[in-house]
């Protein structure tokens, strides 16, 4: 009985989520949204002022509708990081990271020898591995200096989502956009991240501009789960 | 195209699941040496099976841009499963109808008819061209030109400068200080700038809510969560 009224609210809290659409990437489309593969967001930055690092932060997954938990990584689900450095949209290097028994473990940054949406994990370009954490975050930093965590986190996103999907439906009653203040959906919301800070030597120098013309990687996450 | 395209992926994914079947020797196990870091025990030798091919199922550059200009369920799946030196083309011209439906629905809403309110070039023109005096710029930037951008859907990332997503500084006209394109932090209000970019218009406050006008180029909420300056940066669950 019990699980027939916990099944019911998870249905429930479903078909919420299933008419409505979230941002940033949180549950974007009907194929990957709930499952283990969904990214929720991806951030990429200095972490600090004048450091030679860059930091990547891939969040999987998300709670943001009650009933609609994160859970754990899942072991078919293999994250990449692609960097492209000459500015073709063809990755240059890649980032893999994939949890195996309570650990969660990186590879890269490698030159892909194939391209595109089908991967194998590039075993042979070890980087480094971390316990994956529970609330209390367990960090690991290895000899070339790279930071690597996997593990649930508080979701830093911010968005009034609810009203989102109002205001994309306007109608003569309602025509007046957000409100302001507006409310934070994702306040209180968890996600399953995984971080990376690696120097920039290790990825190289791009030759690739942004529009203002400065010297930027183009970069981009996937999922990709096991055939 | 759309079919040509949907075609191609299943007679990929038959192909490739083909020679998964076929493969005999995934032997694709690793040797856990010790210059794998992060055991507590270095002596540690453990076989790990990281075997199998494996098929892109999601995919994320710029936040949002999926999920506020991909029309339809079909094109967010399509999305996912792309890869960005084929989006511009694939993706650019849809973006651009769901633009223009966006500002066509609230005309309808106000009582106008869909003609009457259309995308207009928003600051990005006066922030990369510099103003005129008119405040007209040579090169604005068009509902083409914007979704062309977005379209080729990656996060640029500049090493060795600081990240900011977007700033627009001290506004128009002039829009000194204007600084991003540079990276995400987490705290950047990536919502704010997008709503901006899409329905600011020229002076980045086109529908703020003034004068009976929807507020369309903000949310109403910015950055409440904890975050650290040490590594991993983001707080711990709730």
């Amino acid at each position: 009985m019990k699980n027939t009224a916990k099944t019911a609210i998870i249905l429930s809290s479903l078909v919420v989520a299933l008419g409505i659409m979230v941002a940033a990437d949180h549950i974007d489309a009907p194929d990957s949204m709930g499952t283990t593969a969904d990214i929720a967001d991806y951030y990429a930055f200095e972490p600090t002022e004048g450091s030679d690092n860059t930091t990547f932060v891939v969040d999987l997954q998300t709670n943001v509708v009650d009933g609609l938990p994160y859970g754990t990584f899942d072991e078919d689900v293999l994250t990449e990081i692609n960097i492209d450095l000459d500015g073709d949209l063809v990755e240059d290097k890649v980032i893999q990271a994939i949890p195996r028994d309570g650990m969660m473990y990186f590879f890269g940054p490698f030159d892909p020898s194939q391209t595109g949406t089908s991967s194998e994990v590039a075993v042979d370009s070890p980087l480094g591995m971390v316990e994956i954490s529970d609330a209390t975050a367990i960090t690991e930093t290895t000899a070339d200096g790279v930071s690597l965590f996997a593990g649930p986190r508080q979701d830093p996103f911010f968005f009034d989502f609810n009203r989102y999907n109002q205001v994309v439906m306007p109608s003569a009653e309602d025509n007046s956009g957000f409100n302001s203040p507006g409310v934070d959906t994702f306040d209180g919301a968890n996600t399953m991240s995984i971080v990376i800070e690696l120097p920039n030597a290790m990825l190289g120098t791009p030759t690739a501009t942004n529009v203002l013309g400065l010297e930027v990687y183009k970069t981009w996450v996937t999922t990709n789960r096991k055939q | 195209m759309k079919l040509k395209r949907y075609t191609y992926t299943i007679a990929l994914g038959a192909l490739l699941s083909l020679g998964v079947a076929c493969d005999s020797d995934d032997n694709d196990s690793m040797m856990m040496e010790d210059d794998m870091t992060g055991m507590e025990d270095d002596g540690m030798m453990e076989e790990v099976d990281f075997s199998g091919t494996f098929m892109q199922v999601d995919y994320m550059g710029r936040p949002g841009i999926n999920t506020v200009l991909s029309g339809t369920g079909e094109i967010k799946n399509m999305h996912n499963t792309a890869i960005p030196s084929e989006m511009a083309a694939t993706f650019q011209p849809g973006f651009e109808s769901q633009l223009e439906a966006y500002h066509d629905g609230y005309a309808v809403a106000l009582g106008l008819t869909p003609e009457d309110v259309d995308y207009e070039p928003n600051i990005l023109g006066d922030i990369l061209n510099g103003p005129d005096a008119d405040g007209y710029t040579d090169n604005p930037v068009s509902a083409t030109v914007l979704t062309s951008v977005l379209a080729a859907d990656v996060l640029e990332v500049a090493p060795n400068l600081p990240t900011t997503y977007f700033n627009p500084g001290a506004g128009a006209p002039a829009y000194e200080g204007a600084v991003g394109l540079t990276g995400r932090t987490l705290s950047d209000d990536v919502i704010d700038v997008s709503l901006i970019l899409l329905f600011g218009g020229g002076n980045g406050a086109r529908f703020a809510g003034q004068d009976g006008l929807p507020l369309l180029v903000s949310d109403g909420v910015g950055f409440s969560a904890n975050i650290s300056t040490e590594f991993p940066y983001l707080g711990a669950p709730e």
